[in-house]
């Protein structure tokens, strides 16, 4: 192994103080981390096949390379259990494809986060929650794998807030943004077969995602009323644009889609053709480009895309929409893609296998 | 307690700066635009300050189609064979 990839600190026997030599370093995210001792390190590398200097990922711009070891080590820091390993390689392979394009939307002032939906088996394996309060607080698989990414984004890929990483505003899923989708009571194919994996394999989908938005409708009771407020929301003049969409559908929303008939195919469908704008309208908020107008109304056009309207995302398929949360309570949610048109596209990853991979 | 470094990444490259121009009196100046809104407007006007105060020769215009990714290595080395020195900056 290089001796870079296993560079080890010598620091007194004393937790607390190992937490200050942590923040001394300025390898945190604001919060205190695990000290990521020899021996958990090498617990967590136990879940991966490969060797420890094996690459995962390269910054694009910068060529700083993502080891399996550097992603363990930034694991325990996260308070990972050693399990977790293989979601966190998969999430980074995934974001190491070309047209996710994390320089852009790690460095932006637009503040994005990369969001993980974890689809699959794997979610009862390591305890994941899709269901009450999945976005968090209290799952710590959630919790830490989310975490580990923007400490591996700090401290291997130096997106240093202010430095390097020049968002705005930031974002509260900077800290972490990772979900597990429910499977229980789902009435559609799960993302991960949906994506085409082989039964028994899990998936992890990573988005650049700009926020949260929350869609209350307690009193819609059609798939008309209920993805119209979810247009609604994914329309709205803050976020339209040619960008992608996650749509998390509480389950007594999905309940009133699904008892109706609707696939998901017909839910992406309607929200392509609801979640619009006019041009006339966003001429009035200053958003309005000849350019990306073209771009969505071209030969190649898709046939929901309404002539005098901007339409968010260029087909239904830039819409991904899948169940989460709680039984009880009419909150959805819409997360708006960082990218304005294609500058990130999402991108899924099998995790813990080697599918048609060299 | 011994800790492993977080920051470690893979073997380190040799990265170095391009030498500075010893002076910018009669350069070729090129400009790199990311295709964002008022991008290529904004750093023709400044390749203009170049040529008004040091005599520049504005040079090529280079283009990104993805505005916050990394200019494609073919666009670099081709500016580097063209012109003596590029600006680039965000349009927005």
């Amino acid at each position: 192994m290089p001796l870079d990839i296993a560079r080890v600190h010598e620091v007194p026997d004393d937790l607390l103080a190992a937490i200050d030599y942590c923040y001394e370093q300025g390898w945190t995210d604001g919060l205190p981390v695990v000290p990521p001792t020899v021996e958990r390190v090498h617990a967590t590398l136990v879940y991966e096949g490969r060797p420890a200097e094996t690459v995962v990922a390269t910054h694009p711009a910068t060529g700083l390379e993502l080891s399996i070891h550097a992603t363990a080590v930034n694991a325990a820091m996260a308070g990972c259990l050693p399990e977790y390993l293989p979601v966190l390689i998969a999430a980074f392979e995934a974001m190491n494809q070309p047209d996710f394009n994390f320089h852009g939307s790690t460095a932006s002032t637009g503040g994005s986060a990369p969001m993980l939906i974890v689809s699959g088996p794997v979610v009862d394996d390591i305890g994941m929650n899709g269901d009450v309060n999945l976005f968090g607080p209290g799952n710590r698989a959630n919790a830490t794998i989310g975490r580990a990414v923007r400490l591996i984004l700090r401290n291997v890929f130096q997106m240093i807030p202010g430095i390097s990483d020049k968002s705005t505003q930031g974002n509260p899923g900077k800290y972490s943004f990772c979900i597990a989708e429910r499977a229980r009571g789902n009435p559609w194919p799960l993302l991960c077969e949906q994506q085409g994996y082989p039964q028994g394999v899990s998936s992890v989908t990573v988005f650049a995602g700009g926020g949260f938005c929350n869609v209350e409708n307690h009193g819609g009771n059609t798939p008309e009323q209920v993805l119209g407020s979810v247009a609604d929301a994914m329309a709205n003049y803050g976020c339209i644009t040619l960008g992608q969409s996650v749509v998390v559908l509480a389950p007594e929303h999905m309940k009133i889609v699904a008892d109706a008939g609707w696939s998901r195919q017909d839910a992406q469908a309607f929200l392509f053709a609801q979640a619009k704008r006019s041009v006339e309208g966003m001429r009035t908020v200053g958003k309005y480009r000849d350019s990306e107008y073209a771009k969505q109304h071209d030969a190649k056009a898709h046939a929901l895309v309404q002539e005098g309207f901007v339409h968010r995302g260029l087909t239904p398929d830039d819409i991904l929409i899948t169940l989460g949360g709680g039984d009880a309570g009419g909150h959805s949610c819409f997360i708006p893609s960082w990218s304005r048109g294609r500058g990130s596209i999402m991108q899924h990853r099998a995790i813990g296998v080697c599918i048609d991979c060299n | 307690m011994r800790l492993y470094d977080p920051t470690s990444s893979g073997p380190k490259r040799t990265l170095r700066r391009a030498p500075p121009l010893a002076s910018l009196e009669g350069k070729t100046i090129g400009v790199l635009e990311n295709g964002k809104l008022n991008a290529a407007e904004m750093l023709g006007e400044v390749a203009l300050l170049f040529k008004e105060r040091h005599g520049c020769t504005i040079g090529a215009v280079y283009s990104k189609s993805n505005a916050s990714a990394p200019a494609p290595k073919e666009t670099l080395v081709q500016a580097a064979r063209e012109v003596d020195f590029l600006i680039t900056g965000l349009g927005d």
